[in-house]
């Protein structure tokens, strides 16, 4: 494992220590106010060490606002960032640290990648297209990209408050998170004030994807323990149940018998 | 000025936009398209399209929408140079490599909805590179309007009308993980209304109800907003017509000053009815609560509305020659809605079938049906169920 360029978010900062102890050294922290699908977000005076910010919220222009202050003044352990809206590149532009752009469903091919590469360090590759697609882009980008290793894949991210809505539209005490179930497809569902996100039930188990070369391999460690995350680290997928997503699966893009035959 | 855009699925479906009173059309190729499942354009009914709206002063926007993988960009230069020759007058994209390769072949760019935009920085960055006009997404409320139109000077773009997808457009693979169909290419099969099991919980449904934004168009129309979009490539001419024609007697009726009260409340009305599902403002007024979604089962009403389209009026025998939609009699009592045209009531006196043969009944879909009238029809105007009086709604 090439642990040294594993980038991981950070769900508790007691996981901190050990993490290290495994060779990691790059930390991702959800910014309090910024995150969707994320129980536990941190202030940027509560992160304790060397870390990149990770914020995938879509902004509104209230977000915009509050997040410019924060970055107007941010601390010299803050060596990085991570995030989805595009917004934020023109409040980063003159930053000095590592900029690294998550579109989550976006970034499926190489010649837009280049062309985000012009503004940012890195970017994450969505999860949705194959080993093969992410090998042929690897090929043919300017600069190392990321790519996402381990952990749940967020598949659908509404401003909407749905959890709170069910519960009151049927009077029953709130839950969150929640795992709803249809046929074959189960998701975990959790709701913060910023919205609702959806997680594919099963872990994507992109492993594989560090014997291929890549500036960092990004873990997503939320919903998953300390126990687990160094289990996996050590090759031991014990008690998760997981799949290699969209690796070997090519999706479809045209319906076969439509009329665009 | 504001723009009334309609959508498209095909030829015929643009034609009654157009005439209805949309002034601009959007439409998709047969490739690069996020609807699969509509008809979509050949390049020469592209080319038809567009010389069509040109006649009539107006404009036909292109759908490129999809997220690009490698293999979908091999042929993507061509295919937008062929745009531009057909003259195309924007083509809607949302993947950053659309916009680029749209702006090599000097095409106008509106960036589509997909691309989940809501502030004002976020519309700096694609106005710096080049992006005409943004569709914002459909969760900015009327103070992101605001102040994005402040501070950008940049085309805006709204929905006003029609489906709402529970995800920020663009964030959702549902599809993808439930059917394998990649719902940023043209597959989405809308798992957003399927229903899930919770255990030992009522079931879990989380389907937005349609958006109509008829209660804040005048205020829409004061913050400046450019174009205002209505949803519905797959939708019927009939459902295409009654809404272009209403929200343009609307947006007319606020401009000119002239919109009472009981107008207003008429259109809405008609809105309502050809609705298929319960519409609200959503996110425009206020954050959308457990009355903007459907959390139990819904009923979609099936429109039985529209009894026929005008094919041509027989200007001899004043014979109007209809192609029927749905069953009507004799005794019914209907309305002509049309392009320039006020609606017009009528009730059904005389049927005769294509043999010269008076029935009483027309009973088969399709079936092409005269019947008199002393005022001459255009071509696509339509009849349908009389339901609402306009003067009577006050």
């Amino acid at each position: 494992m090439k642990n040294n360029k594993i980038l991981i978010t950070i769900n508790n900062l007691e996981d901190i220590n050990k993490l290290k102890e495994l060779g990691i050294t790059k930390f991702a922290f959800p910014l309090k106010g910024f995150c969707v699908g994320i129980p536990n977000t941190f202030l940027v005076p509560e992160i304790p060490c060397d870390g990149y910010l990770y914020i995938n919220r879509i902004l509104d222009n209230d977000g915009v606002d509050k997040l410019r202050k924060i970055l107007n003044n941010l601390p010299e352990n803050i060596k990085g960032i991570i995030f989805d809206d595009l917004g934020i590149l023109e409040l980063i532009k003159d930053l000095k640290i590592e900029k690294i752009l998550y579109l989550t469903h976006f970034n499926t091919n190489s010649k837009s990648v280049n062309i985000y590469l012009d503004f940012v360090d890195s970017v994450i590759l969505s999860t949705d297209i194959t080993k093969e697609e992410i090998e042929n882009i690897i090929s043919n980008t300017k600069k190392e990209i990321t790519l996402f290793t381990f952990g749940y894949t967020g598949v659908m991210y509404s401003r909407r408050l749905l959890l709170d809505n069910y519960s009151k539209f049927y009077n029953i005490e709130k839950e969150n998170p929640i795992v709803i179930d249809n046929s074959d497809h189960k998701f975990i569902v959790y709701e913060n004030e910023f919205g609702t996100y959806f997680y594919h039930e099963k872990v994507f188990d992109g492993l594989e994807l560090m014997r291929l070369d890549a500036k960092y391999y990004f873990v997503n460690s939320v919903f998953l323990n300390i126990n687990q995350i160094i289990g996996v680290l050590n090759g031991n997928l014990d008690g998760i149940d997981s799949d290699k997503g969209f690796l070997y699966t090519e999706t479809i893009y045209k319906l076969k018998g439509g009329t665009d035959d | 000025m504001t723009e009334l855009l309609a959508p498209a699925g095909d030829l015929e479906r643009l034609k009654i936009a157009l005439l209805y009173g949309a002034d601009a059309v959007y439409l998709g190729g047969r490739d690069y398209s996020l609807r699969a499942n509509a008809k979509n354009f050949s390049i020469e009914e592209l080319n038809e399209a567009c010389t069509f709206a040109h006649s009539l002063g107006k404009r036909i926007y292109v759908t490129v929408n999809i997220v690009f993988h490698d293999k979908n960009l091999e042929n993507l230069e061509e295919y937008l140079q062929k745009l531009k020759e057909i003259k195309v007058d924007a083509v809607i994209v949302s993947d950053i490599i659309g916009v680029k390769m749209a702006q090599e072949v000097g095409l106008d760019i509106i960036l589509s909805t997909q691309a989940s935009t809501l502030n004002y920085e976020a519309v700096n960055f694609w106005k710096n590179l080049g992006v005409k006009r943004i569709v914002l997404g459909r969760e900015a409320n009327r103070e992101d309007i605001i102040r994005i139109k402040e501070e950008t000077n940049v085309e805006i773009e709204c929905f006003i009308h029609g489906a709402m997808c529970t995800s920020i457009s663009g964030k959702c693979v549902l599809s993808n993980y439930c059917t394998n169909r990649d719902s940023n290419r043209g597959g989405c099969a809308q798992i957003c209304r399927w229903v899930f099991t919770k255990d030992g919980s009522p079931d879990f449904t989380f389907m937005s109800k349609d958006l109509n934004m008829v209660d804040y168009l005048e205020e829409m129309i004061k913050i400046g907003v450019n174009s205002f979009k209505v949803e519905g490539r797959m939708r019927s001419i009939y459902y295409i017509a009654t809404v272009i024609m209403c929200y343009r007697k609307m947006i007319d009726g606020i401009v000119n000053k002239s919109l009472p009260k009981e107008d207003r409340e008429y259109y809405s009305k008609i809105l309502d009815r050809v609705a298929n599902r319960d519409t609200t403002p959503q996110f425009f007024h206020e954050f959308p609560g457990v009355n903007e979604s459907y959390f139990s089962d819904r009923t979609e009403v099936s429109n039985q509305d529209f009894l026929g389209i005008v094919l041509d009026y027989d200007k001899e025998n004043k014979y109007l020659i209809l192609e029927q939609r749905n069953y009507f009699k004799i005794g019914d009592i209907v309305e002509f809605i049309g392009p320039n045209m006020d609606t017009l009531t009528y009730t059904i006196s005389t049927i005769v079938n294509e043999d010269g043969e008076k029935i009483d009944v027309a009973r088969h879909p399709k079936m092409i049906v005269k019947l008199p009238l002393d005022i001459e029809l255009e071509k696509y105007a339509m009849m349908r169920i009389k339901v609402f009086d306009k003067k009577s709604v006050l």
